[in-house]
């Protein structure tokens, strides 16, 4: 069938207005929020788990792939189509569909909006934990295929430590149910192994998920420090006397005053590096933790340790912290941001390793990053119009995440491997290691329907695999 | 390759070539040791490495032989009774610790190492893995991982699907794979982590498991509240839910399994009790006081010694009678209600006492159906007990047979129904074992 026979069918299966084929639409498809590019060959909107179904079927039949979209707020361009396919944007699945207070669930379709999920629940003293800097923007659906994280994963996990359940539309067109609103359940946790799997394996279409009580107490420091160093140290000294966090972030000095200057947070300008601390609890314990993590950032040279004093000073804090990349945004026509994760003991070498690859490609690299957990977020600035200086920038991060992977680290942590890091998941796992997930994958999505070209290397030879390379790539368009 | 098809002996001679004198035991005594609901394995290998693991899988599975993998053999009496069982697989031998960096917070082992081993390790780090199980001398990382078994630390800290970060296995097909690492975040690859926790051995051998560490609560303390009905107990689990308190631990007993664990039939008019446990400071265990209302409170070795017989309820429970029904019960905590009449009804009805412990916070219980001295139920009554009782559930709960005397396990299965689509799972059953070689006939489907 070709191209405009498909699309005459979407629209059959969701409404005229439902699809969008024309170039100029397509065109705002192409990208997410990383470097990626990719031109869909329609974009789809379905309203319901039925419609979803349908297409899938359509496009089984047909051998087109399909993309879903959230809010194309991701980072490693697992949203946008690799072969011309069809992309279904889920921004009209955004119903919650139950709250459930006693059992502290909700359950939502993909569409709704992470921090419009919490902003619900605000009365309640409940919230969704997961915080992506996207989160204002972000979709559920588009946090659980990529299995997002943010500051506060250091104590609430990452995305699937709050899914419990999926109804999920295979590529077959089959609509499954996996968990529901218990803790655990008997069988194979599909929902677990699902989440995370960036559109790979079945399309979301409702999700159950947990719902945090919210803290009675916060307390927000900001730790001053005259070299990076110190700051380091002080993650490490924090873990030896048993002291959690909720989040522990870290700004280098440069970037500090990017941000500063662009947002006026109050962050001081002269600083080698500063820790962003928070603290939640119970009053009582809160306080107590504050003044104990005042003295230990102090024995570690600590310049000085301000404590946020209102809601509002905490607000202005926050702001900074998750405007950062916009911030260093301003000073490049591009950034690239890595994701890599490394032993937390590891941070001070991995640092210093960075700022070399800093000099030795003459690329301004940021650091602003998840410092209690080890995950790192070097931001490469660059000039995205000259070529040089994209392949410096690439070859950069490779260098920089093929050395958090020797020194025991990973490359993603929560950003997704989708288009941009898929070459490098060879360097972080045997072809036996793959070759597992690839069973996982062909179980469900044996013809790569479903967002081909992702998270799995590109083979050495197209014998090996079918999940690049589809058995008959769909030419869309040609005859 | 060339495999035995006759006689035991030629089956332990061809083992004995991969793994050694040291890895396999082959006489009819020590085979009988190892006998699971009555049957006997052929032979009992012991890898001393993944590598040998890898050999073994890979002779059995091209032999389609049947595999059962055990650590410690305290969960083997889970599932349904297997037809045959080939080739019993140890993971005993594989204790090594993989990385350990106290500072990380992490720690990569064997998956035959015990969890007393662990943490003998981890303890002068002043760190705690908070996995309790019942027989911490025996039982094994692996098969934590393989039965999802958990304990009351799992109100606060989650359960293995929480802080398993990564896992080094071996496929049916003798291939050595990993997936996640040894940082604290990691979202490369598919989360087999997930698949594997709960799999019971039907996927794959599990040979090292790399975990996060939490900082040990430095103090705690235990709150003791009593209720005259359970009603008022769980309007007790709403008061705690709700406020801001955040406990380690909040444990419901039943009277009857008071009974069992102190052995006092008084205990019965206790009534309903809550245990909770808190850490924190002398200014937050005071915040904790005055929330809790009229508790009496346990610390040091009391406490300790409280926990710890809690942890060993299902063993307690088998030593008042071998013909014990144990249940693990998971569920929206909205429903633990009603769930709780349905078996009390179920129990009363065939000639049973129901005991339940159980994290009534996250709905995490077990039931244990005791049968009563005079007049025990027949073997049709365990069929009859639970079938009525899982009549009784909603769609998203699970209630899981974990242990039943092997005669009533004949009469249904203990697996249940699962909220999850159970053709999915066979799809991945498929996809990894595709011979059918890990723990035949003994799983959900």
């Amino acid at each position: 069938m070709r191209l405009a026979a498909i699309i005459k069918e979407l629209r059959r299966i969701v409404g005229a207005d439902s699809v969008l084929d024309q170039p100029e639409d397509l065109m705002l498809y192409e990208y997410d929020a990383g470097l990626s590019v990719g031109r869909p060959g329609a974009v789809v909107f379905p309203e319901t788990t039925q419609q979803v179904s349908a297409i899938a079927k359509l496009a089984n039949r047909e051998n087109i792939s399909l993309v879903p979209r959230g809010a194309g707020t991701g980072l490693s361009g697992g949203s946008i189509s690799r072969d011309g396919g069809i992309v279904l944007v889920f921004t009209r699945m955004n119903k919650v569909l139950e709250i459930d207070l006693e059992n502290q669930r909700a359950v939502v379709q993909p569409g709704v909006v992470n921090l419009e999920l919490s902003n619900r629940l605000a009365g309640e003293r409940l919230y969704f934990a997961p915080d992506p800097s996207s989160q204002r923007a972000s979709t559920i659906g588009g946090n659980v295929s990529e299995n997002s994280g943010g500051p506060h994963t250091l104590a609430y996990g990452v995305t699937v430590n709050h899914v419990t359940g999926l109804e999920m539309v295979l590529p077959d067109g089959r609509v499954v149910e996996t968990g529901g609103k218990a803790n655990d359940g008997c069988g194979y946790d599909i929902t677990g192994l699902f989440v995370g799997t960036e559109g790979t394996v079945g399309i979301v279409t409702a999700i159950t998920v947990k719902l945090t009580r919210t803290a009675e107490a916060v307390e927000t420091l900001l730790a001053v420090y005259n070299t990076v160093d110190d700051g380091a140290k002080t993650v490490a000294a924090l873990t030896a006397e048993g002291i959690t966090p909720v989040a522990l972030e870290m700004f280098d000095g440069w970037t500090l005053k990017c941000v500063e200057e662009a947002t006026h947070a109050g962050y001081p300008l002269d600083a080698g590096a500063v820790l962003l601390i928070e603290l939640e609890g119970l009053r009582e314990g809160v306080t107590e933790q504050a003044e104990a993590v005042r003295q230990i950032c102090m024995r570690q040279n600590a310049r000085d340790v301000r404590r946020a004093a209102t809601a509002e000073e905490r607000a202005l804090l926050w702001k900074g912290r998750k405007n950062a990349f916009a911030a260093l945004g301003r000073l490049a026509p591009a950034y690239y941001t890595q994701d890599g994760v490394v032993p937390r003991t590891q941070i001070p070498s991995v640092l210093r390793f960075i700022s070399g690859v800093s000099e030795k490609y003459g690329l301004r690299i940021g650091n602003i990053f998840h410092a209690g957990d080890g995950n790192l977020h070097p931001c490469i600035l660059f000039d995205i119009r000259d070529p040089e200086q994209v392949h410096k920038t690439h070859e950069a991060g490779r260098e920089i995440l093929s050395h958090c992977i020797a020194v025991g680290g990973t490359i993603t942590g929560e950003h997704g491997v989708g288009m941009e890091k898929n070459e490098l998941m060879s360097l972080l796992f045997t072809e036996n290691d793959l070759d597992v997930m690839k069973r996982v994958h062909d179980a469900f999505n044996g013809r790569s329907i479903l967002n081909p070209q992702k998270l799995f290397p590109t083979p050495r030879s197209c014998r090996e695999t079918n999940v690049l390379m589809r058995p008959e790539p769909a030419k869309v368009g040609a005859r | 390759m060339t495999v035995a098809t006759t006689g035991a002996g030629a089956l332990a001679r061809d083992l004995e070539a991969i793994v050694g004198t040291a890895g396999i035991l082959d006489s009819a005594v020590s085979l009988r040791q190892f006998t699971i609901d009555g049957v006997e394995p052929r032979a009992v290998v012991m890898p001393g490495n993944a590598e040998e693991v890898a050999a073994v899988l890979e002779y059995a599975n091209f032999a389609k032989l049947s595999v059962v993998t055990a650590g410690g053999m305290t969960h083997q009496h889970t599932g349904a009774t297997p037809e045959q069982i080939d080739i019993l697989l140890r993971t005993t031998r594989l204790t090594g610790v993989e990385h350990y960096d106290a500072g990380d917070l992490t720690i990569g082992i064997g998956a035959g190492a015990t969890l007393s081993h662990l943490n003998s390790l981890i303890a002068p780090h002043r760190q705690l893995f908070p996995a309790e199980v019942p027989d911490p001398d025996r039982a094994t990382i692996g098969g934590l991982l393989a039965t999802n078994a958990h304990g009351p630390l799992k109100h606060a800290f989650g359960g293995s699907r929480d802080w398993l970060i990564g896992v080094r296995f071996v496929t049916a097909d003798g291939k050595l794979a990993k997936a996640g690492g040894r940082v604290v975040k990691n979202v490369a690859g598919y989360d087999l982590m997930k698949l594997l926790i709960g799999s019971y051995g039907t996927l794959a051998v599990i040979v090292g498991a790399s975990f996060k560490l939490f900082p040990a609560p430095r103090r705690t303390r235990t709150y003791v509240s009593q209720f005259a009905t359970l009603d008022e107990a769980l309007a007790f689990r709403r008061h705690i839910m709700r406020s801001p308190l955040s406990p380690l631990a909040l444990e419901l007993v039943s009277p009857h399994a008071q009974v069992v664990m102190t052995g006092d039939p008084n205990a019965l008019h206790q009534g309903w009790t809550v245990l909770l446990r808190a850490t924190g400071s002398d200014a937050v265990l005071g915040r904790y006081r005055s929330e809790v209302g009229n508790a009496a409170e346990i610390e040091g070795e009391d406490e300790a010694k409280l926990w710890r017989g809690l942890a060993g309820f299902p063993d307690k429970v088998f030593e008042s009678s071998q013909n014990t029904m144990l249940v693990r019960l998971d569920l929206p905590p909205t429903e633990i209600a009603s769930a709780l009449a349905a078996g009390e009804q179920a129990a009363t009805d065939n000639n049973f006492v129901l005991a339940t412990i159980g994290r009534v916070g996250i709905g995490s219980m077990l039931l244990a159906f005791c049968p009563i001295a005079v007049d025990p139920p027949g073997v049709v009554q365990f069929a009859n007990t639970i079938s009525y009782f899982r009549g009784a559930l909603s769609r998203h709960a699970s209630a899981v047979v974990l242990r039943c005397p092997l005669e009533a396990k004949r009469h249904f299965s203990v697996w249940g129904s699962s909220p999850t689509d159970v053709d999915a799972m066979k799809s991945i059953k498929a996809a990894l074992d595709p011979n059918d070689i890990f723990n035949r006939g003994r799983f959900l489907f």
